[in-house]
């Protein structure tokens, strides 16, 4: 038992040292269990009021249920998150000790580059080039997108299922909705129907359950790169489908680059990995199937060229025997 | 006795042809699909889904015009080998196949108004048309609405049997299609049964 215990210790460190460099770019402070039920100690005080119960059951009489109401988490969600272990005052932090809240509180709250500093800065160069960046670069910013109260890292999520739910969420989120949309939108812009836009793209609502726009709307990056904040407007979103449907499938340095360390060709499948989730035409092959068909119609073909080349000199010798 | 005799109806020559068209544009496009590579000459992937697709969903009515008129017709048996000695008839007809045809010898079976197939056919087109045709096109059924496949199976994608079976049943009913062409060029002349697909008369050996 201790030599187990002494082994998942060590495979705790391990995981704590592998972390990715772009995950953090502060590294995360070691938290002990007792101090994480500090942390969520005190962020109950916050849920009591930002949260389903808190609607229904008011903490003071006085309270803008309709304001509040905007501003309710999931206290659930918000544990299943990368920010899960830090507490709401991390970021939310002056001005929110007390109630009411401080007028000024909303602007004295912390920035993504707070923490994130190297991961802003290369990703606000991306931004800069992207479809987004061109009539939105005054309203977007990290938040309009990623959601640090329930977003998770792809790698962490692990399931490609629940990374393409989670991150097609926040895209549909504004895309497939007319409401969100205008909030963005230039003026007179109106929303384009996102399955007139991809009419050109077969089975167009079974690809954005199995892959993540951001497969198609990103420009390549290396494999050791994350996925690109240079999200790409339709005249540059990849359009070829070999890209994923082929047998060097670019999923394996984008949704599944996560899990192509565990290819193992399984049952003989190339892109196994990618088979456990999706089949993929053209990208999830079993080369010894393939090989042995391509040798049936070989055999095929040339055994029935034979028979006839046979029955002709076979009718040709006749001929001459009935001439002689 | 005349040399040529009235065979098939207009509606299995109507059938036939069609079903061979649609078996060679659904043949080309999948194999597209399924051996996508930018390096080989094949339809491009999207343009290969869509005329797919649709062959694929002609098929399904052109099957179930064959089965239901197959059946209201009388025409399925011709499909189904009469005893007695079908083994024999059996060994006799791929022994022709084997030796006699280069001999010059006359098929052992003699084509009429009540037996169209011989005992080889008979058997061979009954597996096709009610067993690999029934797969390719069920499965493909499924592979049009994959939400009726199962999520997973065998730690893999649910549609990944789904796919084999289209793909390998695909690959038999090609196989056949080759052997089918061929033995074509076996009546009275290389072009006879082909002529008597489309002109509906037999000629006789």
């Amino acid at each position: 038992m201790k030599r187990l215990g002494r082994f998942l210790i060590a495979l705790a460190v391990l995981a704590v040292l592998s972390t990715p460099a772009l995950a953090q770019d502060k590294p995360a402070a070691v938290i002990s269990p007792e101090q994480l039920a500090k942390v969520r100690a005190g962020n109950d005080e916050c849920f009591a009021c930002h949260s389903a119960a808190g609607i229904t059951h008011p903490q003071k009489p006085d309270l803008d249920l309709k304001r509040l109401r905007g501003l309710v988490r999931d206290a659930d969600t918000f544990y299943g998150s990368d920010h899960q272990r830090l507490s709401c005052t991390k970021c939310h932090n002056e001005g929110y000790d007390e109630h009411p809240h401080a007028a000024d509180a909303k602007e004295m709250t912390s920035t993504c580059a707070d923490c994130h500093d190297k991961t802003a800065t290369a990703v606000s160069k991306q931004f800069d080039r992207s479809v987004h960046a061109k009539n939105l670069a005054d309203t977007f910013t990290c938040t309009t997108c990623h959601d640090p109260h329930l977003m998770r890292q792809a790698a962490k999520l692990g399931d490609p299922h629940k990374i393409v739910a989670q991150d097609n969420r926040v895209c549909l989120g504004c895309h497939d909705s007319d409401e969100s949309f205008a909030k963005f939108a230039p003026e007179k812009k109106t929303r384009p129907l996102i399955d007139e836009i991809h009419d050109w793209l077969p089975n167009a609502r079974a690809h954005w359950k199995a892959v993540r726009c951001v497969e198609c709307h990103t420009p390549a990056v290396a494999a050791s790169e994350p996925i690109s904040h240079q999200i790409l407007g339709k005249d540059q979103a990849e359009r070829k489908c070999l890209t994923c449907h082929s047998a060097d499938s670019s999923l394996k340095t984008r949704l599944y680059r996560h899990l192509v360390g565990e290819e193992r060709q399984r049952l003989g499948f190339a892109n196994s990995v990618i088979l456990a989730n999706s089949y993929v035409l053209g990208a999830t092959r079993h080369a010894l199937i393939d090989t042995l068909l391509m040798i049936a119609f070989g055999v095929m073909l040339v055994g029935l060229l034979a028979h006839g080349a046979g029955r002709i000199v076979a009718r040709l010798a006749q001929r001459k025997n009935k001439n002689d | 006795m005349t040399d040529r005799e009235y065979l098939i109806s207009p509606w299995i020559r109507i059938w036939h042809w069609t079903n061979a068209l649609l078996i060679l544009i659904l043949g080309t496009t999948g194999i597209s699909v399924h051996f996508a590579d930018p390096d080989l000459l094949l339809v491009e992937f999207s343009l290969a889904v869509r005329i797919h697709h649709a062959a694929g969903v002609t098929l399904v009515a052109a099957y179930l015009f064959f089965v239901v008129a197959n059946i209201v017709s009388g025409n399925w048996w011709h499909f189904v080998p009469k005893p007695p000695g079908i083994l024999q008839r059996l060994i006799a007809q791929v022994r022709w196949y084997s030796f006699g045809i280069f001999r010059g010898e006359p098929s052992p079976h003699v084509v009429t108004q009540e037996q169209h197939f011989n005992v080889l056919q008979a058997l061979t087109y009954w597996n096709v048309m009610y067993l690999l045709m029934p797969t390719v096109i069920i499965s493909g059924l499924i592979y049009l609405y994959p939400e009726f496949a199962p999520d997973q199976l065998f730690g893999f994608d649910g549609l990944l049997p789904i796919a084999m079976l289209h793909y390998l049943s695909a690959a038999a009913i090609l196989l056949f299609m080759l052997s089918h062409i061929y033995l074509g060029t076996s009546g009275k002349t290389a072009g006879s049964l082909f002529r008597m697909m489309f002109t509906g008369w037999h000629e006789r050996e």
